[in-house]
């Protein structure tokens, strides 16, 4: 059972905490303020656990203080490959004698399968194997559950193949939204109920703060549900030798898949070996093994022949996840003076048939010393949810956020002033105090004009803020270097790139702490061959990985200085690396090249295993995202004109790949903001877009101009960036929207037919 | 996508034939919406006959106009000097139709009569009056996109076509082949407004007929102006647009044409806005009288009400570039 | 339009060898590789409104200069038919339907959605794929060098589409705007959001000879 709630200890924990959402079946729980995430939770003692204190190791190998190339640009290593088209994806993988597997889903929201009839299948042209993934009687829970499963000898020929798979269906009740799955004379659909209450919390005396308040804000926001459009499809390509299976996985994890596959076909897990080299996207979608995972494999064993099986979009969108929807009817209050009182929430969402939003932390961040809250994980005949970038906290950011700048306006504050006014006092690594004015230096946010801007014209700009947090962290990683007798060195770990550059960071590392050049350092990973790591989510990966990489090369670099001292007459405890040498430390011509030190080794094979120890990585990651948007008041288009970035990101491993990831986040945040949107037709429960034509993504000529700052904290050692930035553009963009045009923007995404609506309102006497 | 076997002819008169002698023959140009529509099984004829080969790719000068062959590509269409000295709002709609890759790739003739872009015909799960089935779901489903005019129904698409609309507006014809001969219809007359009888096709197009030329009358001394309201920048179908063709007495409008485009189930064109333009000078005013008027007898959907806004706009802006003035 | 008789110059022979995969026993188009000659070809492609298919027929491609002969349906897209049957798999089929540009390779000197391209349509075309930009001596085209020097990319999934699709506006507008670059590279997604440096490396690229 997922556990969004918990934050890993710092130094400790599971590798991947937020991240393995979607177990079939169960909800995640509901509704608990997520401990370190809200940072508002913090005065009220329920942060995150104080840091583990650093090993031995980690204070005999502490980050360099004057690194050579951590925190430098260093280009991706793997960049040629992917730009070439070398690189070789699970969907690339052609192994000889290779069948095309399919998967035939259900067309209906919720059905009880009558029958299913395989035999013309079975005798269509190339069909090597097919079964039944359900069987009669059971139900179908969504559009695009799975059904059944065919596999032949070319992919056109398995399409086909598919189509001729007959499946009667008996149609049941379904929900295409939460406000039927909440209506209270609807049928039951789902078993124990449509609805399941969340957590519910009451700290202080709500009704006390409301009483001290000036103002009072009631009102209701929500986000909508989006999904992961990893471009690389869900994909296996499966291949056995006996009772061995091989599975290139598109993965974000290889481990967590071995075991999902093992566990999915009944054998031991040291039987199936997953690799993935590159991987095309997953943001949280692909930390397990899916069903098309299962399928695929089955479907080989069948037919005794390698099986690819690589879902089209169209399932892309129907069953490998999305982000849950959330919403909050909301009472809020604040003194005369800026300061929070009372937050009460009565919170809902939906993740899909049997799945609620999970974690949701609101209040996000700022500190209301009386909060009150109910909620309710609401199910729908829909694919289910899965962990999707910092899960929980885009929703509650938006919740949050919006409310906050609605709440500013009625104490007549500064939208910045009002935050740090109101941010919690101490939370780890949470700068905010610090960041709003640095951002809104940098910003020009002193141009920002009151709400409503008084310009003629239909265009109308706006400025907007918002803070973010998340913990990330991470533990676990183990590696593996070789240093060969010709100078080779190899690291492997059995992590993986999900294209934030984690081969880069591995050889990186490995290099800084040996003393060579990147290029002189060969990282192996994505393959349960190697030694164990997580899964690449919640911000984990680097965190996890990089101490691990780093003690497990100055262990590997210790045992060439032994065998290296006596050939310098030295003690070994002298010997330092550095600049493709090893010399003694305050004698740099008394030393060696590397080449020639490796010679020492002579048939020896320096093989070093080691682990990720506590002291070089850290927990917690905040950011301020600033936005100037431009509203067509006549149109209702919204266009982003420009975004300050301000991201808190321990030390930086390597600057390049890391901006990357701010870059995406934030553009990730911007898509979720305007663009994206599943839309499920309200009454036949099927959605009407799953393709990328009509379900909007951001192309070149909508991407505004990026700042980023990035906050070095070299002292607070690795943590993950993959999420954070993410999080707080979304209510950032709502909330300039709002500064533009004066018009309540309450939920996402911001059409033009809700901005044009909320104009029209606003005009009509608002709501503010 | 189901197996087809394809034939590929040189000229229209092979053209015309190779559509007759098949089960379900249907024209492939650029073959972007048809082959998406085929992997969809929206669309499964038994046979494409290539029309790239066969038909006309060139841009001719004829009578103070021109011809544009079918096979043209969109691009080449948006980059001719000529199109754009002559129609400057089918340069203007052709340079945003798509993409470059889907520019470089679509022709005329498909653009034209490509199938609606709705997302019930394009989704098999959605047995609509476009694929035979007894329903519209867009008045009670997810209608954000949908028509505002010419919703009598049965079906309530907008028309997909981004050329259609200005072609109309500047009186173009269009020359239609088939095995018993050829024919001209004016743009006018080609789109249909469904029927429960024709509502599998948006045009008059027979089966066996094909879209050879768009022949454009010379276009006389005009102020054009276009506008397209779209949602995103980069790749997306605009929300609604206008096309608007003006010519002069002096500083009077003498005669008007306004085409609104992803408004209705055909190019529509605004009679009211045409005639809130006839006899007036230009001026913002004027544009905003014309937006005013071409929106007056919108019936919009459960959704889509927002449309009348953006649609209004974009007749408005449309004129005021006609007239040369600012528009945002 | 391109000629249909048109020949590359010097087809050079697709060597099968080299890719132990095309000998499997499941992919039809395979023992392509060995069939289909000139003659042959010039038969179905010329005048003659001859109907092929729907089964498999000869289809012959000039593909990075290179002569690949495959057997194939008529309905096999380009794309599949090079990811599938020539293992050049550099370009990557994503959204399928013509929206995403992962697919994108240059035809006859423009970009096209190979996804939504008839591989039996480009006979006697020039086709690119994102292999072919890589010049003999194993040099990266200075787009390819951009994208690795800008960090143009993050998962690299939607990257070969866009290193074609930048290409194609580079070859078609040497000294392009940046609304124009941005523009031309509309028909593309990336969903890790990698846009910025993309536009970067764009715009470094060019006036940028070709390698």
């Amino acid at each position: 059972m997922p556990n969004f709630d918990q934050q890993p200890p710092a130094g400790g924990g599971a590798p991947t905490p937020q991240g393995r959402g979607g177990a079939p079946g169960g909800a995640p729980p509901a509704g608990g303020r997520g401990a370190a995430p809200a940072g508002g939770a913090a005065p009220q003692g329920r942060g995150a656990a104080p840091p583990a204190p650093p090993s031995a190791l980690a204070l005999k190998y502490p980050w360099p203080a004057k690194p050579v190339l951590l925190g430098t640009r260093v280009k991706r290593i793997d960049g040629p490959d992917k730009v070439t088209g070398r690189a070789k994806y699970t969907h690339d993988i052609n192994r000889p004698g290779m069948l095309y597997g399919r998967i035939i889903r259900s067309p209906l929201p919720h059905a009880r399968i009558v029958s299913i009839d395989l035999s013309a299948a079975l005798k269509a042209p190339g069909v090597k194997a097919a079964y039944n993934v359900k069987e009669p009687g059971a139900q179908v829970m969504y559009q695009g559950d799975t059904v059944a499963a065919v596999a032949a000898d070319t992919e056109e020929r398995t399409k086909d193949a598919a189509r001729l798979v007959k499946v009667e269906y008996e149609a049941l009740p379904h929900f295409a939204n939460e406000e039927q799955a909440m209506d209270p004379d609807a049928p039951v659909v789902f078993m124990g109920g449509n609805t399941r209450p969340g957590t519910a919390q009451d700290v202080g005396d709500i009704e006390a703060g409301f009483k001290q308040s000036a103002h009072i804000i009631e009102a209701t926001y929500y986000t909508h549900v989006i999904t992961h459009v990893c471009l690389e499809s869900h994909s296996i390509v499966a291949e056995w030798e006996g009772d061995k299976l091989t599975a290139w996985c598109s993965t974000q994890g290889v481990f967590p898949s071995q075991q999902g596959l093992a566990m999915g076909l009944g054998i031991p897990a040291a039987n199936v070996r997953v690799i993935t080299q590159y991987m095309g996207g997953g943001f949280g979608s692909k930390l397990q093994a899916g069903a098309e995972a299962v399928i695929g494999a089955k479907l080989s064993q069948m037919a005794k022949l390698p099986v690819k099986l690589t879902l089209d979009r169209k399932e892309e969108h129907l069953d490998t996840g999305n982000r849950p929807s959330a919403g909050a009817k909301v009472k809020a209050g604040v003194t005369a003076d800026g300061t929070l009182t009372s937050y009460q929430a009565d919170s809902w969402g939906t993740g899909g048939a049997g799945q609620g939003v999970g974690n949701l932390p609101i209040p996000y961040i700022y500190t209301f010393p009386n909060r009150k809250r109910t909620h309710k994980d609401v199910y729908i005949n829909s694919g289910t949810q899965r962990p999707m970038r910092a899960p929980g906290h885009p929703q509650a950011c938006f919740l949050t956020e919006v409310l906050m700048d609605e709440l500013a306006d009625r104490v007549k504050m500064d939208p910045v002033e009002f935050r740090i006014k109101n941010a919690p006092v101490q939370v780890p690594s949470a700068m905010y105090r610090t960041y709003l004015p640095e951002g809104a230096k940098l910003f020009g946010w002193d141009k920002r004009h009151a709400t409503g801007d008084p310009t003629p014209g239909p265009i109308k700009t706006g400025f907007g803020v918002s803070v973010h947090t998340w913990g990330g962290g991470g533990s676990g990683t183990q590696a593996h270097c070789d240093i060969m007798a010709d100078g080779t060195v190899v690291m492997k770990c059995g992590t993986q790139d999900i294209g934030t550059g984690t081969r880069t960071i591995v050889a990186l590392v490995t290099a800084e702490t040996l003393g060579l050049p990147i290029t002189a350092v060969r990282a192996e990973i994505g393959d349960t061959n190697y030694p164990r790591s997580g899964g690449s989510g919640g911000s984990t990966t680097a965190p996890s990985a990089m101490p691990a990489i780093r003690l497990t090369a100055a262990k590997a670099l210790e045992a060439l200085f032994v065998k290296v001292a006596p050939t310098l007459g030295v003690s070994a405890d002298t010997l330092v690396a550095t600049n493709g040498r090893i010399h003694v430390k305050d004698d740099p011509t008394k030393g060696v090249t590397w080449k020639d030190a490796c010679k020492t080794l002579g048939a020896d094979t320096i093989s070093v295993d080691h682990m990720w120890e506590a002291g070089l990585s850290s927990v917690n990651s905040s950011g301020a995202q600033f936005t100037e948007v431009a509203v067509d008041i006549e149109t209702g288009i919204v266009k982003v004109k420009r975004i300050l970035a301000i991201q808190d990101c321990g030390l930086v491993v390597d600057r390049l790949t890391c901006e990357s990831q701010i870059y995406g986040g934030v553009i990730s945040s911007m898509n979720f903001a305007l663009y994206e949107d599943r839309i499920l037709d309200r009454v036949t429960g099927q959605m009407v877009n799953p393709n990328m034509e009509m379900y909007l993504l951001a192309g070149m000529s909508d991407i505004p101009k990026i700042d980023i700052i990035l906050k070095d904290m070299p002292e607070r050692g690795v943590v993950g960036v993959g999420e954070p930035p993410t999080v707080s553009l979304s209510a950032a963009i709502a909330n300039a929207v709002r500064n533009a045009t004066g018009a309540a923007i309450r939920s996402l995404p911001l059409h033009p037919h809700k901005i044009l609506a909320a104009i029209e309102q606003q005009k009509a006497g608002g709501t503010l | 996508m189901k197996a087809f076997a394809y034939v590929n002819p040189a000229n229209e008169k092979e053209a015309v034939a190779a559509l007759r002698d098949a089960g379900v023959a249907m024209p492939i140009g650029g073959g972007q919406d048809i082959l998406a529509r085929m992997k969809d099984y929206i669309t499964a004829p038994d046979r494409l006959v290539n029309i790239k080969n066969a038909l006309d790719a060139t841009i001719t000068p004829v009578a103070g106009g021109l011809r544009i062959g079918a096979a043209v590509k969109i691009v080449d269409l948006a980059e001719n000097a000529q199109v754009s000295r002559l129609y400057p709002n089918i340069s203007a709609a052709a340079i945003e139709v798509g993409t470059p890759q889907i520019r470089n790739q679509g022709t005329v003739g498909g653009n034209i009569n490509q199938r609606p872009r709705c997302w019930y015909f394009k989704n098999e799960e959605f047995l609509c009056y476009k694929k035979g089935g007894n329903r519209c779901f867009a008045p009670a489903g997810e209608n954000q996109y949908h028509a505002i005019f010419g919703n009598d129904g049965p079906s309530h698409i907008v028309h997909p076509s981004s050329l259609a609309v200005p072609f109309l507006a500047y009186g173009a014809k269009f020359r239609v082949v088939s095995a018993s001969g050829e024919r001209e219809v004016a743009a006018a007359n080609f789109f249909t407004l469904p029927t429960l009888q024709n509502v599998l096709k948006e045009n008059v197009l027979a089966d066996d007929e094909l879209l050879t030329h768009v022949i454009l009358p010379a276009p006389g001394t005009a102020r054009h102006g276009h506008y397209e309201v779209r949602y995103k920048e980069s790749h997306d179908w605009p929300l609604a647009f206008a096309t608007v063709i003006l010519k002069m007495s002096g500083q009077t409008i003498s005669s008007a044409s306004v085409v609104l485009g992803a408004v209705a189930p055909i190019p529509w064109r605004s009679e009211e806005a045409e005639r809130a333009l006839v006899g007036k000078t230009l001026s913002e005013a004027t544009a905003a009288a014309a937006g005013e008027a071409a929106v007056r007898g919108a019936a919009p959907l459960s959704r889509n009400g927002y449309k009348v806004q953006v649609t209004k706009t974009a007749v408005k802006r449309a004129v005021m570039r006609a007239a040369g003035l600012r528009t945002v | 339009m391109a000629s249909k008789d048109e020949k590359p110059d010097k087809p050079e022979r697709f060597s099968v060898s080299r890719r132990d995969f095309l000998k499997s026993a499941g992919v039809t188009g395979i023992a392509a590789g060995v069939v289909g000659g000139a003659a042959e070809l010039d038969a179905q492609t010329g005048a003659a409104a001859r109907v092929l298919g729907p089964g498999d027929v000869p289809v012959q491609l000039t593909v990075n200069g290179r002569r690949i002969d495959l057997r194939i349906e008529p309905r096999v897209t380009l794309l599949d038919a090079m990811r599938q049957r020539a293992d050049l798999t550099g370009n990557k089929r994503v959204c399928d339907r013509g929206t995403c540009g992962a697919c994108t390779m240059i035809v006859d000197g423009r970009s096209v959605y190979s996804c939504s391209t008839l591989a039996i349509e480009v006979q006697g075309k020039q086709v690119r794929t994102v292999e072919g930009l890589v010049s003999a001596n194993g040099t990266m085209h200075p787009v390819q060098q951009a994208f690795c020097d800008q960090d143009a990319m993050m998962c690299g999934f939607c990257t070969p589409g866009f290193v074609m699709a930048t290409v194609a506006l580079l070859e078609k507008n040497r000294n392009p705007t940046e609304a124009q670059v941005r523009k031309g590279l509309d028909g593309n997604i990336c969903r890790c959001g990698t846009f910025v440096r993309v536009l970067e490396a764009a715009m470094k690229s060019r006036g940028v000879a070709r390698a």
